[in-house]
């Protein structure tokens, strides 16, 4: 639907690590005309994460420690143009199910796969790693890793990801918060009752007026 | 409030407002919150307002709700059907509770009742505990019926349409206030430092605490009738305590009631439709992000503030000069005009179009909302309460029947699903043709007879029995009163007493 054009204007800021930032890109995403599409991109990264195939973490609890760098059997200039590299966390395909605010879409401005950054760093050659604590907003899904690689103009390069083409291999799954505390619990319990027995105290009151009114 | 010593004291009340012989203030004084007829006005659009804004307080959350309990789109779908079909059954049961109880009973315990549901939204964890707390939270848009029950109560002829029409529109306002309201609330608390799965859940005691207070202000500052309560009034003998199966007979066997059910289902069901899928809509067809989504839904939702009380206006002014005959043509024209920008609106294809045809959509829709209850407080005196429920069931059935057909699974686009709508929308409203009144008459033919008065269409509801027991007194005052309706200027029946400009009761 968007007219396509030349340049994405991503407008990442390139040295900021906020998590805010992953909201940001999202929504700066979403502005971009025209956009890359994920079928051009070579995977030249080499990303590996800590998580076993199937494991279950916590958010807010447990960590994921991500490895990433160029792809050894990729030839030097490859990477010439790279100057960031992003950590995202991805949806599997089984959390992508009946879930169209999570769908995947060729033309990455569009793209919703990948909704929580890990880290974003200046691209450099050798591996580096970096260990993430699941942010708590992170909902209960199957997850894999992936890496862009952007060139200066911000536009996406060339990736990497943890899981296969198929995204059926080596997924693991986040178990969320369920944001409920033992006092919203029972306040809840609390007002509810409250309202019950005030409707058993109505009819009192219409019963007793309704008896008084022989007057 | 002055209660009546027995049944002849009436001459002695004084009111606020002027008013006919069945103590109905005859003027709608928007700004005045003189007890009874005003403020039964405030209280009721107030309290539905608030079960408004609970009832579609989960939508524009969604986003994070359907993150923190794992929803699928078939979850999020099957919850907006639950939400608004618990009030199908919910509002004909009003309607009978309004008859037998009182307006002010029946509505005060019915939102309480239901307020546990929207507190109980907070502790939610799993799609299906979500369903049924919005199912449950549903069936507090039946105090739509003692909303308009009341108001048909408090009002007379001359302004029921524009009093049903303002209740009603400034209630429905609260669908559309809420895509407002629950976004800003919730930004509040999690800026506060709440987690987001946490300030979502935290974010629903507001509207539940408004909806518990709305209550409380009913029940204890509310009046049923201009007269009193019904609990004294049954005392006094003032008012019979009525005969249910008689009341619920004479409901059954009227056909229009049941057509107009069916015809508000394809204005006010159709409204609840949009509140549940537009913000979706444009965000998936125009790629506008969420925030701009949730304005736009909003946008249609408070169209209602003039919308739905213009209808009722309209529908009053046209009585004025055109009768009962006006009404029914009014309705017809504004409703179908509604089907035409519904197809309309599937159809167009650029983001600043689509807005203004949803925008003219949305005004004809509901004044069309608000025209309908300006017939039915004419349809039946004795089964006054029953007809608005079945009416307002229709509505909730109309918006069950369409998100089914229409807008689930992924058998239509919405756009396709949108222009269907409207296709719909223009042939059930045909129905309204049908419509005769044996007295007053319908679209296309005049009264059955010269001879047939508004007494003996309004008497048919009582036999000689009850007649002799005097249990019609009430239903002849208002078949005087009603003689409005055939149009040529002739007035309600006056008050007995001087019009005094007291300003209290």
């Amino acid at each position: 639907m968007a007219p396509a054009q030349g340049n994405c204007r991503i407008g990442l800021a390139i040295s900021t690590r906020t998590r805010t930032l992953s909201l940001a890109t999202i929504s700066f995403a979403h502005t971009c005309y025209g956009g890359v599409l994920f079928s051009t991109l070579p995977q030249t990264l080499a990303v590996s994460a800590s998580p076993t195939d199937g494991q279950v973490l916590k958010a807010g609890e447990d960590n994921i420690t991500v490895t990433w760098g160029l792809n050894q059997s990729f030839s030097d200039g490859i990477d010439s143009a790279y100057t960031e590299v992003k950590l995202i966390l991805c949806y599997g395909p089984i959390s992508q199910a009946d879930r169209g605010w999570r769908k995947t879409v060729d033309n990455l401005s569009k793209d919703k796969t990948c909704q929580f950054t890990i880290a974003h760093r200046t691209y450099m050659r050798d591996t580096q790693n970096f260990t993430w604590m699941i942010e708590r907003d992170v909902p209960t899904a199957v997850y894999f890793v992936r890496a862009y690689a952007y060139n200066s103009s911000g536009n996406e390069v060339a990736y990497g990801q943890t899981t296969d083409a198929k995204k059926s291999r080596n997924l693991f799954k986040v178990q969320a918060i369920s944001g409920r505390h033992s006092s919203l619990d029972i306040a809840s319990v609390c007002f509810s009752a409250f309202a019950l027995l005030s409707v058993v105290g109505f009819m009192a009151l219409e019963k007793r007026g309704r008896n008084s009114a022989e007057n | 409030m002055e209660i009546s010593q027995g049944g002849d004291d009436s001459y002695q009340k004084k009111f606020a407002l002027p008013v006919d012989s069945e103590h109905k203030s005859t003027e709608f004084r928007l700004f005045s919150v003189a007890a009874p007829h005003m403020r039964a006005f405030h209280l009721s659009w107030i309290s539905f307002f608030a079960c408004f804004v609970s009832t579609f307080a989960a939508p524009p959350l969604l986003p994070i709700i359907r993150d923190n309990l794992d929803l699928t789109a078939t979850d999020i779908g099957n919850a907006g059907i639950a939400a608004v079909s618990g009030a199908v059954f919910a509002r004909i049961a009003m309607g009978t509770a309004c008859d037998l109880f009182g307006p002010r009973l029946a509505s005060a315990s019915l939102t309480l009742l239901t307020a546990p549901a929207v507190y109980c939204t907070s502790i939610a964890n799993s799609p299906v505990s979500f369903l049924l707390v919005r199912f449950f939270t549903g069936f507090s848009l039946a105090t739509f019926v003692s909303t308009q029950f009341w108001m048909s109560s408090m009002f007379s002829a001359r302004v029921v349409g524009t009093a049903n029409g303002v209740a009603g529109g400034w209630g429905n306002l609260g669908g559309g206030a809420t895509q407002l309201i629950m976004p800003l609330v919730f930004d509040l608390i999690h800026h506060i430092g709440a987690t987001k799965f946490t300030a979502w859940r935290i974010a629903f005691f507001i509207p539940a605490l408004f909806q518990s207070l709305s209550a409380y202000g009913i029940f204890f500052l509310g009046q049923d009738l201009p007269d009193g309560n019904y609990s004294k009034l049954h005392k006094s003998g003032d008012k019979h305590k009525d005969n249910f199966s008689q009341v619920f007979y004479h409901a059954v066997t009227n056909y229009r009631g049941w057509i107009l059910a069916l015809t508000y289902g394809y204005c006010f069901g159709v409204e609840l439709t949009i509140d549940n899928i537009i913000a979706q809509y444009f965000y998936d067809r125009f790629n506008v992000n969420l925030h701009t989504a949730g304005i736009i839904a909003a946008s249609f939702g408070l169209a209602n503030l003039f919308s739905r009380p213009g209808g009722g206006m309209l529908s009053d002014l046209m009585a004025k000069k055109l009768g009962m005959r006006g009404r029914l043509w009014t309705l017809w024209i504004v409703q179908t005009l509604g089907g035409v920008f519904c197809i309309l609106l599937g159809k167009v294809g650029s983001l600043g179009v689509s807005i203004a045809v949803m925008l003219i959509f949305s005004v004809f829709v509901q004044a069309a909302c608000g025209l309908t209850f300006g017939v039915v407080p004419f349809v039946s005196r004795r089964s006054l309460g029953i007809i608005s429920g079945t009416t307002g069931g229709g509505g909730n059935v109309g918006a069950v029947l369409t998100q089914v057909i229409f807008f689930r699974g992924s058998r239509y686009s919405t756009e396709t699903g949108l222009t269907l709508m409207g296709v719909m929308i223009i042939c059930c409203t045909l129905l309204i043709t049908l419509i005769h009144f044996p007295q007053w008459g319908g679209m296309f033919c005049g009264p059955s007879s010269k001879t047939t008065t508004e007494e003996d269409y309004y008497m048919s509801e009582w036999n000689s029995a009850e007649k002799e027991q005097g249990f019609h007194k009430a239903s002849l005052k208002f078949s005087e009163n009603s003689r409005s309706e055939r149009g040529k200027r002739i007035g309600s029946a006056p008050t007995p007493n001087n019009r005094t400009p007291d300003t209290h009761v």
